[in-house]
């Protein structure tokens, strides 16, 4: 029935005594591990789609950021015909970063070190002093541009991989993606990133932050507890567990590993207001609440760009923060604001290896690219106030995660597994908008198992 | 807003020295009553009193900490973004803030034992009367649990510092960080 993994570690651990399929356990060892770490990085980072930015950040022609996949850096660029490419900053001739800035415009990218120069799609221009043939006489220059993954767009979002024949983005993404045009293609302009994203590195493993992005809904109450005091997710501090506010809702996933917790906009309503949904139509709903970053200037174009079962989910149970997998969270949540008013907050992260024991978390943060220029200052503010650096709410996770890693040291501590034995099970509810693996209800485990179960997938093969 | 030296086309700043031209002079009445309202200042964080903290702080406060960039080129100087920022924040948010900490915040609880080294100031006159402007340096040692290795973060602050009822009280900050990419796991403590 289960099939064997194909590696053994040095101290004769497969990967089934890592992650436990029969009973839904994971080794704590794997979060701090240099030898499995090589193997993450050759078969899931090397292999699977990465998120690296969003097209308005490279608007104009010669626009580059630089981004990581794993811990190979890559030039992102947008080229004179309007196509993104991502290159490796590596030089082909002696290994040195072609691009040293984080960021500008260049229509072409000399290395610094011998002066062999690239164009924005990464083939390769020339060494300097011509006459004398520096790239030597035994490869032609159209073999040494700079080494090409493959790129997709999807909502402006720029992903890429090194996996040239494998699975599209679309496939990748599988039944998520009707969620996720919920959030990312519902306007005719779509997002906007508001700026350069926030970088910090944590003492960490990838993994830690990584499986909570699987939907990891439970933390919340314990965790951020503060949002029940300052009344941010409702309810008292006396009641946060006896009413588990923001806990019940459908939370959706699928074999790929990514997942989405979509809440009842009524009891979201609830929170900010007492007025009712009831009898109301979705427009109608749409307008007294609309979907964190939407506008009401813009409901209409909800209409236009999606189906009607998505504009009907987006107006009753909107999907509001999740994971793709491997390393990517987002958050589409409302956030009331200090002064009184209430508005979203668009972010989203990535999680990046640096090491077995050291992540970078980047916070690109979005608006709607039609939204008012105050909304967008408003949703700027709210999203770094939430999110991020000095967020309030993943300010608690920063300092719980690496605290994990320390404890899976220990020779006795490592040996503790990760428990996702809270299960729902597959359940679809009546009149569902979508397809994908359904948990009504309560928020359980079974989004964060599917996680795992796609890291196992990826790591079986070699 | 406060202190833009450069509006460069693509939004990014040079950062360099103070706006204002006419010098408060080291040593002078005025220069030592902000070094030591900046001294006192650092000892309320330090000590955690925050209650003092926020009654040094005015109610027009803005407080904001931009992300910096590796830029290269003609452009090597630009390397403030304020299109994005680590802290975005005025009086009401901070009092939320220093109200979080208060309670459940896990990410102060236990806390961090801090020492906010404040050096290089530089003191002038701004555009209203009794209100200065200065710039500071700052280093921040920050040790956390019983983890023996601190974590640190270092940068330069562009402040107004206004004269109210014989005290001075924090107008503006700007936090100019050192790092684009911070090793601080998390600002959830003050600049």
């Amino acid at each position: 029935m289960l099939q064997k993994a194909t590696f053994t570690l040095s101290d004769g651990s497969t990967l089934d005594d890592l992650v436990m399929r029969d009973t839904n356990e994971v080794s704590l060892r794997v979060m701090n591990d240099a030898e499995l770490y090589k193997l993450e990085m050759e078969r899931i980072f090397a292999k699977t789609w990465l998120l690296l930015g969003h097209e308005t950040e490279i608007p104009k022609a010669g626009d580059f950021i630089v981004r990581d996949m794993g811990e190979d850096q890559v030039i992102v660029t947008r080229d004179r015909n309007d196509e993104i490419h991502v290159s490796l900053n590596v030089c082909p001739h002696r290994g040195m970063k072609v691009c040293t800035a984080e960021a500008g415009n260049a229509h072409a990218h000399r290395c610094i070190y011998h002066g062999w120069a690239f164009r924005p799609d990464g083939s390769f221009i020339g060494a300097p002093v011509e006459k004398e043939q520096m790239h030597g006489n035994r490869m032609k220059k159209e073999e040494l541009g700079l080494k090409k993954a493959r790129v997709q767009l999807y909502g402006g979002l720029i992903f890429a991989t090194w996996n040239i024949n494998g699975p599209s983005l679309e496939e990748f993404l599988g039944d998520i993606k009707f969620y996720l045009d919920q959030l990312f293609c519902r306007t005719d302009s779509g997002l906007e990133m508001l700026g350069p994203p926030q970088r910090f590195v944590l003492p960490c493993n990838w993994k830690i932050p990584g499986e909570q992005s699987g939907s990891d809904g439970f933390h919340t109450l314990t965790l951020h507890r503060s949002l029940m005091e300052g009344g941010i997710m409702g309810g008292t501090p006396e009641s946060i567990y006896d009413n588990a506010p923001g806990m019940y809702g459908v939370d959706v996933s699928c074999t790929q590993g990514h997942s989405l917790r979509c809440l009842e906009a009524a009891q979201t309503f609830k929170m900010f207001s007492d007025m009712s949904f009831e009898g109301k139509t979705t427009e109608e709903r749409l307008n007294m609440l609309p979907p964190p970053g939407v506008t009401k200037e813009l409901i209409p174009q909800l209409f236009k760009n999606l189906s009607k079962e998505q504009v009907e989910q987006l107006a009753t149970i909107p999907p509001q923060v999740g994971g793709i997998f491997p390393n990517i969270l987002l958050a589409f949540i409302f956030a009331p604001r200090t002064d009184g008013g209430s508005s979203g907050a668009l972010a989203l992260h990535t999680y990046v290896p640096k090491g077995p024991d050291k992540v970078e978390f980047v916070n690109f943060i979005f608006a709607e690219k039609d939204a008012p220029e105050q909304v967008k200052r408003d949703m700027l503010q709210n999203s770094i106030q939430q999110t991020g650096t000095s967020g309030i709410i993943e300010q608690d996770d920063a300092d719980t995660w690496p605290q994990i890693m320390r404890n899976s040291r220990g020779t006795v501590s490592k040996t503790v597994t990760l428990k996702y034995q809270a299960l729902h099970g597959h359940e679809r509810p009546e009149g569902w908008y979508g397809e994908g693996l359904l948990y009504p209800g309560f928020t359980k485990d079974d989004t964060q198992w599917n996680w795992w179960l796609a890291y196992y997938d990826l790591m079986a093969q070699a | 807003m406060v202190n833009y030296a450069t509006a460069a086309v693509d939004k990014a700043s040079v950062m360099r020295g103070l706006e204002s031209k006419n010098r408060v002079p080291l040593g002078s009445e005025i220069y030592n009553r902000l070094l030591e309202t900046l001294y006192d200042e650092a000892a309320a964080l330090d000590e955690r009193r925050f209650d003092d903290w926020v009654a040094m702080l005015a109610e027009d406060l803005l407080y904001t900490a931009p992300v910096r960039l590796t830029r290269n080129g003609p452009n090597k100087d630009r390397d403030v973004m304020r299109t994005m920022m680590h802290f975005d924040d005025n009086y009401q948010s901070i009092l939320m803030r220093t109200g979080r900490l208060q309670k459940s915040a896990w990410a102060e609880d236990p806390p961090s034992r801090t020492r906010r080294f404040v050096t290089n100031v530089r003191v002038a006159e701004w555009e209203n009367a009794d209100e200065y402007e200065v710039s500071s340096y700052f280093y921040v040692e920050r040790s956390r649990f019983d983890v023996a290795h601190n974590e640190t973060i270092s940068g330069e602050r562009r402040d107004i510092w206004r004269l109210v009822d014989g005290a001075y009280k924090l107008s503006r900050r700007e936090i100019i960080l050192d790092q684009s990419t911070l090793g601080m796991a998390n600002l959830a403590i003050f600049l």
